[in-house]
């Protein structure tokens, strides 16, 4: 026994000057192999995106596969993507630049490019002339902040009015409201017997789908902006009560659920389901509101111009657009990669397979896409009419504070002009305070 | 620790040593994140350049958020949805304890049953709510119209009271399996001799619940209570997915409220701010939790 002991005692000194002798040697390894030459592999550009069904490029959404595979082969470029669901992006943005450090070089933004523009590229003058110059002018105004153009959207996404025309048509109704109150009209015929005439997801305030930007159409068709030349709050007026009335005027034919769906799949799912008549969406819709597996109006599915106000027409921009991070240690190949994600061939995929518009006017204006997404000549008439998205830094708050007293106007608990004062008065204070 | 002789002074050292890891750990990933939330709240955090830019900004996050009143109604709220969920809570689940420590539901198919609400992530806990509140087809209006309790659909969460009680209900459900198991130990810790003994004295059910039941209880209870209470203050993906803090930010609680100001708005001080009036209730109920847990000794136990 003493003879066993003696062969594997080791004494408490003996077990640390071991595991430091163990520790020194990981580490002298590590440092060695850090050293050492690097072997010429492909350039890495992570890449942060939305899960699909938003709007995803290639290899998270299945369109341009084997054109995604050669564009890496022959750039000798391998993509890592992260892409949780589209509510997650804009709290991963905000930790990883708070962070200081590179995380993607490639990052989709939506309507966040003012609030993040210290961190991202001007990229937008190095891309060829010939793909800038097949890009709408005004999908600019979004991602363009003190002058600098820090993005490129991919996809034109306006707001436009969809409808089912069955429900028109058995209601003896010829056509789609033209304005507001041809709209209201429409909707309370259209409501009755377990169906509504207009739905849409007025249960989250805040960004760009959420229920400020929805009165931010209403109010430019009134012929509002948010803000005047001095950046100052400019909606405490006639056009700003005047659009708040027309939403709360039509939530008497409106689906009593849409102060609760905090998402535009909620408030779709309605309509799909046959459930309401009419309402206000992104291009994407066509796909699933004509898909057998995921809708009852398969067929039945009409678009057009949004109702017009006293000025007209007139939407909100989605804004989904890619960026480049400062940080990035390859800025070039991914402006490269945008340059492959806004190709031709791939905008037409990108239509054709998922839905989402491209935002190349040559690829908009291609019969067989036009075919295919019949929304896409409303999309693009309804471009040639106001569709600013008032993005801010403090779009967030912003939207927010006007957004949580719509909802009180909606609930029936204050009148559009008391809604209007007090969201005038937050939003000035969230202005001052921008400094 | 006293130290009285070199033997105990090497042998401290050597603990010191050997547990060196784990404190590091944990002053990493508890230490740390509490005194940087608390230098934060009183800087002034803005998105600028390389990462962040700081400045001092002294005690105006606190006081912001006092005399802003979403804050006020926030806290109220939360205290409210606090008090409530561990009142049904823990009263349900000692119903649900009693029913499982009867010889009738002792099988181990009723706890594995029970503890299905509890297991579910909870992020597919508050999707699985959201279809079940939903105003269009949502089950809750098709058992309820079908049965003939309402005549048409209710919006769950369409006004600002409901909406927040229909959350709380939610919460309930999920929590209540976990304090009916804690408490079922705790009543399979009574010993067997002392509902004898009650019986033998005459005491009816009801006497021996109050007599015997709830005295052994007591620590247990109170480990529910707090348990409960900080698990409820904490309540933030079942409003992330349901409400989003609608309608008109009736569904706003503290935790929801530090997240909008931090990620959301971007305002980290003052979202640093609001988390640290959740850390010091907490750390209150935590300082209660741990003397609940301490050991009695002698000369404490009841008379």
């Amino acid at each position: 026994m003493n003879t066993n002991r003696n062969l594997t005692h080791v004494s408490r000194r003996g077990f640390l000057k071991m595991a430091g002798a163990g520790a020194a040697g990981v580490a002298f390894s590590n440092l060695l192999a850090a050293c050492a030459p690097k072997s010429a592999g492909p350039v890495v550009l992570k890449v942060l995106v939305p899960a699909a069904p938003d709007p995803a490029p290639p290899g998270v959404a299945k369109f341009s596969e084997e054109a995604f595979a050669k564009w890496k082969t022959d750039n000798n470029v391998e993509v890592v993507y992260e892409a949780p669901p589209w509510p997650q992006l804009h709290d991963k943005m905000a930790a990883n630049f708070a962070s200081g450090q590179y995380v993607h070089d490639v990052i989709y933004n939506c309507g966040w490019v003012p609030e993040f523009a210290d961190y991202l590229v001007d990229f937008v003058k190095d891309l060829p002339k010939e793909l800038v110059d097949d890009l709408p002018p005004s999908s600019f105004s979004t991602v363009t902040w003190d002058g600098k153009k820090l993005g490129v959207v991919f996809t034109l996404s306006l707001l436009t009015l969809f409808y089912n025309k069955e429900h028109l048509e058995k209601a003896g109704i010829k056509e789609p409201p033209k304005n507001w109150d041809e709209l209201k009209g429409m909707a309370k015929q259209l409501t009755g017997g377990g169906q509504y005439g207009w739905v849409l997801n007025y249960g989250a305030p805040e960004g760009i789908g959420g229920v400020a930007s929805y009165w931010m159409c209403f109010l430019q068709q009134a012929g509002g902006k948010v803000y005047d030349a001095n950046g100052m709050p400019a909606f405490n007026n006639e056009a700003g009560v005047d659009s708040l009335q027309v939403m709360i005027d039509l939530m008497e034919s409106t689906d009593p659920g849409s102060i609760s769906y905090v998402g535009i799949n909620d408030a779709t799912n309605v309509f799909s389901s046959g459930q309401a008549s009419m309402m206000m969406n992104w291009p994407f819709m066509w796909v699933p509101a004509n898909d057998p597996a995921t809708s009852k109006v398969v067929g039945k599915v009409g678009s057009a111009l949004l109702p017009a106000g006293p000025a007209g027409t007139a939407s909100i921009d989605g804004t989904d657009a890619y960026t480049i991070a400062k940080l990035s240690p390859n800025p070039d190949k991914a402006r490269q990669l945008i340059e492959f994600y806004l190709d031709k061939e791939v905008q037409k995929r990108q239509v054709l397979d998922t839905g989402w518009l491209p935002i190349r006017l040559s690829v908009l204006n291609d019969p067989e896409v036009q075919a295919a997404a019949p929304n896409a000549a409303v999309v693009l008439e309804q471009a040639k009419n106001p569709y600013d998205s008032f993005i801010t830094p403090d779009y967030n708050a912003v939207t927010t504070a006007i957004g949580v007293e719509i909802q009180k106007a909606l609930a029936g608990s204050q009148s559009a002009a008391e809604t209007i004062q007090n969201a005038y008065d937050q939003v000035t204070e969230i202005v001052k305070k921008r400094g | 620790m006293q130290i009285t002789n070199d033997y105990n002074r090497r042998r401290f050292r050597m603990g010191l040593w050997f547990t060196a890891p784990a404190i590091i750990v944990l002053l990493a990933v508890l230490a740390y994140p509490i005194i940087a939330s608390w230098v934060l709240s009183f800087l002034r955090v803005r998105f600028a350049g390389q990462g962040l830019s700081f400045q001092f900004y002294g005690f105006k996050n606190y006081t912001d958020m006092l005399s802003n009143q979403l804050f006020r109604e926030a806290l109220a709220r939360s205290i409210y949805f606090t008090f409530v969920e561990v009142v049904v809570v823990v009263f349900l689940a000692l119903i649900v304890a009693l029913m499982l420590n009867h010889p009738l539901g002792r099988h181990a198919f009723f706890r594995v049953v029970l503890l299905v609400p509890w297991a579910l992530a909870p992020v597919a806990n508050a999707v699985l709510w959201k279809w079940i509140y939903n105003a269009n087809y949502g089950i809750l209006n098709q058992i309820l119209v079908g049965v003939g309790l309402i005549e048409k659909n209710i919006v769950w969460l369409g006004s600002p009271l409901l909406a927040l009680n229909m959350i709380l209900l939610a919460d309930i459900w999920k929590a209540v399996p976990f304090i009916a198991l804690l408490l079922l130990a705790g009543l399979q810790n009574i010993p067997s001799y002392l509902y004898k003994a009650a019986r033998l004295d005459g005491a009816n059910t009801w006497q021996q619940f109050q007599h015997v039941t709830l005295p052994g209880l007591k620590t247990t209870l109170v480990i529910s209570i707090v348990l409960q209470s900080i698990w409820a203050l904490k309540v933030f993906d079942l409003i992330y997915v349901l409400t989003k803090g609608s309608p008109a930010d009736s569904t706003v609680l503290l935790n929801y409220l530090s997240w909008r100001e931090t990620f959301s708005n971007l305002d980290v001080g003052y979202g640093a701010a609001i988390a640290n009036v959740l850390f010091v209730m907490m750390f209150l109920l935590a300082l209660i939790y741990i003397r609940a847990l301490r050991p009695r000794q002698t000369g404490e136990r009841a008379g």
